[in-house]
C-alpha cells in the first residue's frame, strides 16, 4: 500500500479531463495530400474538447465522443495537363534559295497548374482508449493518459460540404480560362462528385488522425522535490519532501470505478 | 466500498507519510523544536528560537532556560506504539511520543548588601555568560487528535491537538503533575505551529475542496471532498 493515496470517481475524472484536454490548446500541422487526381498542400489547426470519461479497470480510461474542431486551409492544385492533351506545333522546314533549308522549332504548350485556395472548418469525434504512463524526467513526476492505437474518426455529414467548397472555389477560377474554362469547370466538378464522401474522409483521415493518435493528457505533474511549505521568513525556510515513488491505476471499488494515484515520500 | 464514497475525491495519508512530513518540517525548520532565553539562545536563527528569560525579583536578567524537543513520532489509531497505562488511544485519535530536555542556568546568587534601589530592573537582558546548565531529559507521551486549520497563505491544513500528556517515572506525583501541566502547554503550543497543508497529504494530486474529514482510521488520515 502506498503511503499516500488519492482517488477520484468518474464524475471528478470528467472534470479533470475537461480541464486537462482544454489545456492542450489549439495545435497546427502542415503537409501535402492527394484528393483523387488533385494535390493539395494544407495547414490544419485542431482544438480538442473532452467527451465522456469511462474508467475501465485495471488501466484504461475511455473517452467517448472526444471532439476535434478543425480548420483547414487548403491550396488545391489543378494540373491542366491532366485534363488537356499536350498541344505542340510541329517543326516546319522550307528550302530557301541561296539560304538553304530553314526549320522552325517544335513548339509545345505546357498547360499550367491552377492553384485554388479553400478554407473549411468542421469537427470530428472519436472514442479513444488511454493507458496510464508514469515517468520521472528532469526531476518531475508525470502521470499521463496516453492514447492507445489510432482511434477511428467519426466524420459528420457536414464534412461532405468540403467537396462543395472546393467546387465553389475552383469553378470561377477555371471559368476564367479562355475557350476551355467551361470544359475544365465541368470536368473538375465531375471528378469531385466521383471522389465522394469516401474520398474526402480518406483525404482528411491521415491529416486529422495525428491530433488524436499522439495525444498525451496530463493527469498528475509534480516536482520530485515537493514543496510542503514555502519560505516564510529568513529563519523559516522552505520545507520540502521527496516523492520517491508514484503509482497509478484504474480500480474497481464497488460500486465505483476510480482513478487511484499512490505516492511514497521521504523527508 | 469505494474510496470516494458519496464524494468525488479521496485522499489518505498513512502515519508513515505523516511522520515523513513532520520530519521534513522539523529538519528544515529546527528552531520549532528549540527555545531558549538569551544565555542559551542569543538570537533566533533557523536552528533555535530566542525568547525572554523568566523575570524574577533578585535574579539579574531573569532565570535563563532552554527547552529542546526531539522530533515527535505520530501513531494513528489503531495503536501500534506502546503507551503508558495512564493513556489510552481512543478511536479516531493519535498518540505522540517525543523527548524533552529542559535546562536552567543555575547561578549562585549573592545577596546585595546595599539598600534596594528604585531603578533596579531584574528584567533587563542578562549580560553574563552561561555558567552551569542544569538539565533533565524526559520521555513524554501524549494523546490527542487532528484539528483542521489554515496554513500560511490560507490553504487548508491539519495540526495536532493534545488531550493528555504523561511523563513516565517521575516522583513525587505532584512534581509529575506539575511537569505534565508545563509540557501540555509547551507541546500544544509547539505542535500547533507544525501545520501540514492538505496539498502535501495528497502529494499534489487532484484538487480537493474538503467536505468530509480529516479523520483518523486504519493508521491513516482520510479526507473526502469534491
Amino acid at each position: 500500500m502506498s503511503e499516500i493515496t488519492a482517488a477520484i470517481d468518474e464524475q471528478a475524472a470528467n472534470t479533470l479531463f475537461d480541464t486537462a484536454v482544454g489545456a492542450v490548446g489549439p495545435q497546427s500541422r502542415s503537409g501535402t495530400g492527394n484528393l483523387g487526381p488533385f494535390t493539395a498542400s494544407y495547414t490544419v489547426t485542431g482544438t480538442l474538447s473532452n467527451g465522456d470519461v469511462d474508467l475501465i479497470p485495471p488501466g484504461t480510461i475511455r473517452i467517448v465522443d472526444l471532439r476535434l474542431d478543425w480548420q483547414l486551409d487548403l491550396s488545391f492544385g489543378f494540373d491542366l495537363s491532366s485534363f488537356l492533351p499536350d498541344f505542340c506545333l510541329p517543326q516546319v522546314c522550307v528550302n530557301i534559295p541561296c539560304v538553304g533549308r530553314v526549320c522552325t522549332p517544335r513548339i509545345c504548350i505546357d498547360w499550367p497548374t491552377v492553384t485554388v485556395p479553400v478554407s473549411f472548418g468542421d469537427f470530428v469525434k472519436a472514442t479513444a482508449d488511454f493507458g496510464l504512463s508514469i515517468t520521472l524526467q528532469g526531476g518531475v513526476w508525470k502521470v499521463e493518459a496516453v492514447v492507445q492505437g489510432v482511434p477511428n474518426l467519426q466524420f459528420g455529414a457536414s464534412t461532405a460540404a468540403l467537396l462543395v467548397a472546393i467546387g465553389l472555389a475552383a469553378t470561377p477560377v477555371l471559368l476564367a480560362i479562355p475557350f476551355i474554362g467551361p470544359f475544365l469547370a465541368v470536368a473538375v466538378n465531375a471528378i469531385l462528385v466521383a471522389i465522394g464522401i469516401a474520398g474526402i474522409t480518406g483525404f482528411l483521415g491521415p491529416i486529422l488522425s495525428p491530433f488524436v493518435s499522439g495525444l498525451r493528457i496530463p493527469v498528475y505533474q509534480q516536482p520530485q522535490q515537493f514543496v510542503v511549505l514555502p519560505a516564510e521568513t529568513a529563519v523559516d525556510p522552505q520545507v520540502d519532501i521527496v516523492i520517491d515513488q508514484i503509482t497509478a491505476a484504474v480500480a474497481h471499488n464497488a460500486p465505483e470505478d476510480e482513478l487511484v494515484l499512490g505516492a511514497d515520500i521521504s523527508a | 466500498m469505494s474510496l470516494t464514497q458519496a464524494e468525488n475525491v479521496y485522499i489518505a495519508a498513512h502515519e508513515d507519510a505523516l511522520n515523513a512530513l513532520v520530519e521534513a518540517v522539523c529538519t528544515d525548520r529546527p528552531r520549532l523544536l528549540v527555545y531558549g532565553s538569551p544565555a542559551f539562545v542569543p538570537t533566533t536563527t533557523v536552528q533555535e528560537t530566542s525568547m525572554a528569560a523568566i523575570p524574577f525579583p533578585g535574579v539579574a536578567g531573569g532565570i535563563e532556560w532552554r527547552v529542546r524537543l526531539s522530533r515527535p513520532v505520530i501513531d494513528l489509531h489503531p495503536q501500534s506504539v506502546a503507551l503508558p497505562p495512564e493513556l489510552a488511544l481512543a478511536q479516531g485519535g493519535l498518540s505522540i511520543r517525543l523527548g524533552v530536555e529542559i535546562c536552567l542556568d543555575c547561578r549562585r546568587l549573592r545577596i546585595d548588601p546595599r539598600p534596594p534601589r528604585p531603578n533596579d530592573d531584574d528584567t533587563k537582558p542578562a549580560t553574563h555568560p552561561l555558567r552551569e546548565a542544569t538539565c533533565c531529559k524526559l520521555e513524554v507521551f501524549a494523546v490527542g487528535g487532528l484539528q483542521r486549520v489554515a496554513a500560511a497563505g490560507g490553504q487548508d491544513a491539519i495540526t495536532f491537538r493534545i488531550d493528555g500528556v504523561e511523563i513516565v517515572d517521575v516522583a513525587p506525583e505532584e512534581v509529575e503533575r506539575l511537569l505534565e501541566c508545563l509540557l501540555f502547554m509547551i507541546l500544544q503550543a509547539v505542535l500547533a505551529t507544525i501545520r501540514i497543508p492538505l496539498t502535501a497529504l495528497r502529494a499534489g494530486a487532484f484538487a480537493l475542496a474538503l467536505t468530509v474529514g480529516p479523520a483518523i482510521e486504519d493508521d491513516q488520515v482520510k479526507a473526502r471532498g469534491i
